[in-house]
């Protein structure tokens, strides 16, 4: 029952929105008047078909050596967001939902990503508090200084995440010299139970605190976090235009002390300390003919070593001959555990190459953008290619095509992956 | 004698006389994109716009926009329909630009001959200083009711290399200005339309049309409304507000 109210919900706004995107338009300023309570959001439906690699470690991992050769998953999503305005309060909502069902599951998950008080006295000054998505770093696909962000998924970096519970204060002061911005950013971070449980050791309170910078044309951070729920960390990053057409940034982590799960020659899972040193660097490349080309360079300090990899690889290995030997699941137990977190991660190599390369309206079709994004481990040269087209030329539509392929050989990042390839379609309607 | 020195002061005169007004023509040129700028917009203001996309079967897409600007180099471009780019707002300082995405919830670069919106506009269009902010006037002529001004970018770090500036002698605001690339190459051509009193003596266009022969058959529409002064604190001009742009509303 709930699935289907979900289903009618999501259609119901999809329906709507078709008919009203056919209704003309017209200018009358009285229309877009500040109201002090503002809503809007998207309502989606994905479409995935996904070929399984039935022999990689982590489609037997998942699935205890029986894995799917395909998969056809439905996907409904509702986002809505808003704020309510009370001179210098505002009240700030995310909130997403969504149901999905596919040959096995149905699966459905209501979450809220940010709801937060803003106190905002002077433009020089506002107060945050509530739970609040931070997205720090310049890098588009990677950020090493993002110490309070959620990891982003390099395959759809400018998707919603879900914000963290705290109290942020943020200060700007503009000048007219070389230096024409400066700006303070201070985070509060309590982690407590049922108060940011996922963030790191509970119990604790933590600062997090950037220092922004618009000196000579080139944007600068000053990055740090300290607390006892992670370990204390530093980072730098810039971002500048060297042309009209060509931008570059970079970004620069280092923790003293990271601890990171480990396993060792019996396959055991230990966790050891590590000086972690992680950097991006980017570019960003416009050419005449409006083709858009995104490079990044990530060196993940606290990622594993081809070698590290090959004995996560034979440990999945082991343990499926066992269970299919014995039926015992305990090796498969302790390779779960050194996935979560670790061997598991979208990115858990050390160097990895992105690159998206988009044209924005060839042939003089309008809104419409093809493109194609490679992930590259540097290491293993494995590789996921992602070619995508992009139409939004309907008021308020947006519609995405995209297939995936993954490519590498046995244990290599990208060979190991649960998937061979995924076929995509995405229809948001925005509201 | 006397004749020849009647000839003479006269000759003098006129070439002096002539000398001055080469003078003046060239001081006029930036003189009158001066007063353009001041004419189009005051110092420190605010205004909406609604801009058009019209594709060759007639097709349209609609946008608006709330944008504050200040001195010659910062302004601020907040979207405020369609539902789709709700809440994007573009800040320009100078040379530099940037675009905040809500979803994205952080500001990324952006460069200046990009278009945000798709159509025959661009990001600097959209986020346009004053003329003379970024171009010289290298030549003045007078054709009817019209200067034609031949403006040259300050820096290769401007979207067009020159520009070919038609203002209207009496009014002194531009009608049709034509935009080149470094090579020579057309860009687009806008067009100013629809004088309009916008109140405390602020008479300009209120209409800005575009083509371009890179778009064949496309057009754009701007059009200008509540355009006033406004008075805004630098801060409102940096990355960390572009979050709160909707709160000058």
């Amino acid at each position: 029952m709930r699935r289907l109210i979900f289903f009618i919900l999501v259609n119901l706004i999809l329906f709507t929105g078709f008919a009203s995107a056919q209704e003309e338009f017209s200018f009358t300023l009285e229309e877009f008047e500040k109201k002090s309570l503002e809503w809007g959001g998207y309502a989606e439906i994905k479409l995935e078909h996904t070929k399984g690699n039935q022999n990689a470690a982590f489609a037997l991992l998942d699935s205890h050596g029986d894995p799917r050769s395909s998969l056809d998953r439905f996907t409904s999503t509702l986002q809505l967001d808003g704020n309510y305005n009370k001179g210098l309060f505002s009240l700030n909502w995310v909130a997403q939902a969504y149901g999905r069902q596919d040959q096995e599951q149905w699966e459905d998950e209501a979450s809220i990503f940010e709801v937060y008080v803003s106190i905002k006295p002077t433009p020089m000054a506002s107060i945050d508090l509530g739970k609040k998505v931070f997205k720090w770093g310049k890098g588009y696909a990677w950020n090493p200084v993002g110490f309070i962000d959620r990891p982003k998924d390099p395959n759809n970096p400018e998707e919603s995440l879900e914000g963290y519970i705290g109290a942020g204060l943020d200060l700007i002061k503009s000048f007219s010299g070389p230096l024409q911005t400066l700006a303070l950013t201070t985070v509060v971070l309590p982690v407590q139970d049922n108060i940011n449980e996922d963030f790191g050791k509970r119990d604790n309170l933590n600062l997090a605190a950037k220092l922004y910078l618009l000196y000579r044309d080139v944007d600068i951070d000053f990055l740090l976090f300290t607390g006892n729920s992670r370990t204390t960390r530093y980072g730098f990053d810039f971002s500048t235009n060297l042309a009209t057409n060509f931008e570059i940034h970079g970004e620069l982590a280092h923790i003293p002390k990271q601890s990171q799960k480990i396993l060792d020659a019996d396959g055991n899972v230990e966790i050891r300390e590590i000086a972690d040193t992680s950097y991006l660097l980017g570019l960003r490349y416009l050419t005449e003919n409006d083709v858009t080309t995104i490079i990044e360079y990530y060196h993940n300090d606290d990622g594993y070593t081809e070698q590290e990899q090959d004995r996560f690889f034979e440990l999945v290995d082991d343990a499926n001959d066992l269970f299919m030997e014995t039926g015992d699941d305990s090796l498969y137990s302790k390779a779960a555990s050194g996935s979560e977190g670790a061997y598991g991660r979208s990115q858990s190599g050390r160097n990895y190459l992105y690159a998206k390369i988009t044209q924005k309206e060839p042939f003089d079709l309008l809104y419409f953008t093809p493109g194609l994004t490679a992930i590259l481990n540097l290491d293993d040269e494995s590789f996921s290619l992602s070619p995508e087209a992009v139409y939004t030329g309907f008021t308020n539509w947006e519609l995405r095509l995209r297939f995936s392929l993954l490519v590498g050989s046995s244990f290599t990042d990208y060979g190991e992956k649960q998937n061979e390839n995924k076929l995509e379609l995405r229809v948001r309607y925005f509201f | 004698m006397k004749k020849a020195l009647i000839f003479l002061i006269v000759f003098l005169a006129s070439s002096l006389a002539g000398i001055c007004s080469a003078q003046a023509a060239e001081l006029d040129g930036n003189a009158i994109l001066r007063q353009v700028d001041k004419n189009l917009q005051p110092q420190s203001y605010e205004m909406y716009r609604k801009l058009i996309n019209v594709e060759p079967d007639g097709t349209k897409k609609e946008f608006v926009l709330y944008s504050v600007k200040k001195g010659q180099d910062k302004m601020v471009a907040l979207f405020l329909s369609p539902a789709s780019e709700k809440g994007r707002s573009t800040l320009r300082l100078g040379e530099n630009m940037w675009l905040y995405i809500p979803n994205v919830g952080k500001p990324i670069r952006i460069t200046s001959l990009q278009s945000v919106v798709g159509g025959v506009f661009n990001n600097s269009d959209i986020l346009r200083l004053d003329y003379g902010s970024e171009y010289d006037a290298v030549s003045i002529t007078r054709e009817g009711d019209t200067y034609l001004l031949q403006l040259k970018a300050k820096t290769n770090a401007i979207a067009y290399d020159s520009l070919k500036m038609w203002v209207d002698a009496k009014a002194i605001v531009p009608t049709t200005i034509e935009c080149y690339a470094a090579s020579g190459m057309l860009i687009k051509t806008l067009y100013y339309k629809n004088t309009k009193d916008f109140g405390d003596g602020l008479v300009r266009p209120s209409v800005l049309e575009t083509d371009s022969p890179l778009y064949k058959g496309y057009k754009s529409v701007m059009i200008y409304a509540k355009v006033q002064r406004k008075k805004l604190a630098d801060e409102v001009f940096s990355l960390n507000y572009l979050a709160r742009v909707d709160e000058l509303r």
